[in-house]
């Protein structure tokens, strides 16, 4: 189902892309239009509240022929006069009858903006282009909300946060979600107006007749007398024109938003009157939503509107391109491939990690396959199946896996195999990893499958749980594959000079503190990361970083014995600089309007906890649980850690060592018996953050699922959802 | 010594005819039966004048300096009432005020209605032909 809303979606954007590019670049001039002519200073504030009698007398004692008054839609007042014989057309202030300007003229930019937004120049085939373009405008609005709500995972998540997997997937997304309003209001007023243009939609006009036998030319009184005339206001009235010459069968007529009124002019009599039909009031009411006249607010809203159509089309384009099109290489085909790596992928992100390790594996000369869930066939040498999926929206199969549940059962295998399955997803979704969990299970109950390993699911692309999985594999293979990570695509910021305080080092662990002072560029806040390049040409390492002061950042330390950074970093002296850049790191932050907060880390995750302890001066209410492998490793924090317990800095603190006793504790214990705090903290709206390996990520988030479902009746991602629940591991 | 003027005010009522907005040209014509000048353009859109295809021939041909004569389009329906100047010299002398008119992707009426320059029947009302319903003139106060 979800190919089908998406190549419509896609299909429609293709046929009318180019003529919505022109009507919406166009539409974003337009909308100035009615700004620039708003802004106008002819506006004479009470003028509305003016009787027309008022206003009637003012203007015929000023002037010598008065054709026509009109409010337009901007509040201002026109005259249309005849001056020495000549016709004149003006503003004026309606309290004085003083001529204020001339009318705007429509300027050259506006006009030819105007015609190419309307028919390209094309007069009626521009016409119709343009109409079909908005009404493919609906639709594509249309399918995109039902897009948006599947990856989503239904109309209730609609306004979740987005998992962001690129640059264009994201933001077209969120700028979909935003602009949708105006876009929907445009495409179908503009498809109204096209309607009415070409008749489709017929404009009855009023056919009023006057019943001139019996006209009547007394009492003749005075016009400022005229009952209607005293009783209207101004701001009533679109316009007002003066009967033709002096003959009784001339009348005065009125027009006003729902109706229009024929007036006897020599006794103020009403004529005639009658209401607009529906299409007239509906026809203005599209008019003025489409075009915006006489309003700022409106104006800004839909050319913003506007603006966000070439930006979503571009941002569409590149997703479609980007999608994987079978570029797949392969070495080896299918029927002579031992281990087939099959991918469920949407946006062809959870593809680029099988290649990194189809890449791997083709190195050692392992016969393998790559290929999509899809094509899941007849595998003749095949010992192991791979699977590497996404799940889209509700649990349901990525579009690159729609058809291999069932393809599972067409195509059997004529030999034993084991199978392995990766799930990508991000647990900010309720179905995290559903549709990988699925596949497994329904692979479980083939006669001649045997499972290899459990399910392993990676969270939001952490390429370090996918080379945690790799390692895992390869060595129950009895191989050592290391991943590649791809290298960082164009950092753009800039790197900052950073002084070495002092480095504090615990030698037992392999652990140690370097404490920084930044010289220059980026203002860091705790939470942030730190990308350190050892080398030219060397891939980056990240640490988190905490801040102490203005002048002093922490980065906690594990020194590998082969690591290149960790090595690199560890024998700086005190004094000597180092060049490195810090990335913002929003999603880990210290939550601001947190009241009590949870903070938990193992090892030197604790980096950028010590920065946001050290910030608690206002004293909240913090808890810390740390995990290590014994209490030695704590000698690097102690004094840190008394000394924020003595000020209130850190009200309480809690150890789990895993290598102390014949019971290994580990920081999900203290979890389990503390459920209640942690319970209430996310009931109260207060935050749960943990910095350290992916390992302990799985355990704690596993345990507070727990605590989730059990005690709050809420499942976990409702939390991460309202960024209670923040982490950074790796 | 320019000849005295005499002006009057006409209205251009429009019928009921279905699509864009009208443009109309009030040209005055002479004894021969040719352009003598442009009186009055209702459409200020430049883009659409070559389609009123006569007097576009005669204006354009003549390079014309036709600022300041144009208004603003009316619709169906709608009515516009102008002033109109002759001299006097051309009161019933022959000559006649042409109406034109046209609208987008619709006929073009080389004469929707013509009104003669003659003091007696000026102000007897003149039915269009095309998307003009009538023409009336009254002299200016």
């Amino acid at each position: 189902m979800v190919s089908v809303w998406r190549y419509s979606h896609l299909l429609f954007a293709i046929i009318s892309s180019a003529f919505l590019l022109m009507a919406s670049i166009t539409g974003v001039i337009l909308a100035v239009e009615p700004i620039s002519n708003k802004v106008q200073p002819y506006r004479i504030s009470g003028a509305d509240e003016l009787s027309l009698a008022e206003v009637l007398t003012t203007l015929d004692d000023t002037y010598e022929e008065i054709l026509a008054v009109t409010r337009d839609r901007n509040g201002f007042i026109k005259v249309s006069a005849i001056i020495d014989g000549a016709n004149a057309e003006f503003y004026v202030n309606p309290f004085n009858g003083e001529k204020l300007a001339d009318p705007i003229e429509k300027q050259a930019i506006y006009q030819f903006a105007t015609n190419l937004h309307r028919s390209l120049f094309l007069k009626s085939t521009g016409r119709i282009l343009i109409g079909l373009s908005s009404f493919f405008l609906i639709l594509i609005a249309i399918s995109g909300i039902v897009l948006i709500a599947k990856r989503q995972g239904g109309y209730r998540h609609f306004f979740s946060p987005i998992v962001r997997e690129n640059f264009s997937q994201y933001h077209h997304v969120v700028y979909s979600r935003f602009a949708l309003v105006p876009i929907f209001i445009l495409a179908l007023t503009g498809v109204y107006l096209s309607l009415l243009r070409f008749n489709i939609i017929p404009e009855t006009p009023i056919s009023m007749e006057v019943d001139y036998d019996n006209i009547k030319e007394e009492p003749a009184l005075p016009h400022a007398e005229f009952e209607l005339f005293k009783n209207t206001q101004l701001g009533d009235i679109r316009d007002l024109e003066y009967p033709f010459s002096e003959f009784v069968e001339d009348y005065y007529i009125i027009r006003y938003r729902d109706k229009e009124v024929f007036l006897n002019q020599v006794t103020g009599d009403i004529l005639a009157e009658e209401k607009f039909p529906m299409v007239q009031i509906i026809s203005s009411w599209a008019t003025v939503l489409h075009t915006a006249e006489g309003s700022i607010l409106w104006a800004i809203f839909v050319g913003l509107g506007s603006l966000a159509i070439p930006f979503l089309i571009i941002t569409g384009f590149v997703i479609y391109f980007k999608r994987p099109k079978t570029k797949i290489r392969n070495e080896f085909s299918k029927n002579q491939a031992e281990i087939v790596i099959l991918v469920g992928t949407e946006g062809g992100t959870t593809l680029q990690f099988a290649e990194q390790f189809q890449k791997k594996l083709l190195e050692r000369k392992v016969p393998c396959f790559l290929g999509m869930m899809n094509e899941y066939n007849r595998f003749k040498s095949m010992q192991q199946l791979i699977l590497i999926t996404a799940t889209y929206g509700q649990g349901e199969a990525p579009a690159s896996a729609e058809k291999f549940l069932s393809l599972l059962q067409k195509k059997p295998q004529n030999q034993n195999f084991k199978f392995t399955t990766v799930g990508f997803g991000s647990t900010a979704y309720p179905h995290f990893c559903q549709f990988a969990h699925e596949a497994h299970q329904h692979l479980s109950q083939l006669d001649n499958g045997t499972a290899f390993m459990e399910v392993f699911t990676v969270n939001d692309q952490s390429f370090e749980a996918f080379q945690n999985w790799c390692t895992e594999w390869s060595q129950l293979q009895g191989m050592d594959l290391r991943l590649e990570k791809p290298k960082t695509m164009g950092n753009t910021l800039p790197s900052s000079t950073f002084k070495v305080l002092n480095k504090s080092e615990l030698p037992t662990d392999e652990t140690f503190l370097l404490n920084l002072k930044n010289l220059n560029g980026a203002k860091p806040i705790s939470g942030d990361l730190l990308s350190v390049v050892p080398k030219e040409g060397e891939r980056e390492r990240l640490y988190s970083l905490g801040k102490l002061s203005d002048n002093s950042l922490v980065v906690s330390i594990r020194r590998h014995p082969n690591g290149l950074c960790s090595n690199y970093l560890h024998q700086l002296e005190d004094g000597e600089k180092l060049t490195a850049t810090v990335i913002p790191n929003r999603n880990f932050h210290f939550p601001k309007n947190s009241k009590k907060t949870i903070l938990i880390a193992t090892g030197t995750g604790i980096g950028p906890f010590l920065g946001m302890i050290e910030e608690n001066t206002n004293k909240k209410e913090l808890h810390l649980y740390w995990g290590a492998r014994t209490p030695q490793s704590l000698n690097l924090y102690k004094e840190f850690i008394q000394k924020s317990m003595q000020g209130g800095k850190l009200s309480h603190f809690k150890t789990a060592y895993s290598r102390e006793k014949e019971e290994k504790v580990y920081v999900q214990h203290l979890i389990k018996k503390d459920r209640d705090l942690f319970a209430q903290v996310l009931k109260k709206r207060g935050a749960i953050m943990i910095c350290g390996s992916i390992a302990m990520q799985k355990e704690v988030l596993y345990e507070l699922q727990d605590i989730c479902s059990q005690e709050l009746g809420r499942d976990l991602s409702y939390f991460q959802n309202k960024k209670q629940i923040k982490m950074d591991c790796y | 010594m320019t000849p005295p003027n005499i002006s009057y005010k006409c209205m251009i009522q429009m019928t009921n005819y279905s699509g864009e907005k009208a443009y109309v040209v009030v040209s005055l014509i002479n004894p021969e039966g040719n352009y003598e000048k442009t009186l009055y353009v209702q459409g200020d859109d430049a883009e659409w004048f070559p389609d009123l295809k006569q007097w576009w021939d005669f204006s354009n041909g003549s390079n014309e300096n036709i600022d300041g004569l144009t208004g603003a389009t009316i619709g169906n329906g709608e009515r516009n009432i102008i002033s109109l100047t002759f001299d006097e010299s051309q009161l019933d002398a022959g000559y006649k005020v042409r109406f034109e008119s046209a609208v987008e992707d619709q006929d073009y009426h080389e004469v929707d209605a013509e009104i003669k320059l003659n003091s007696a029947t000026i102000k007897n009302k003149v039915d269009g032909t095309g998307y003009i319903r009538y023409i009336r003139m009254v002299p200016n106060r």
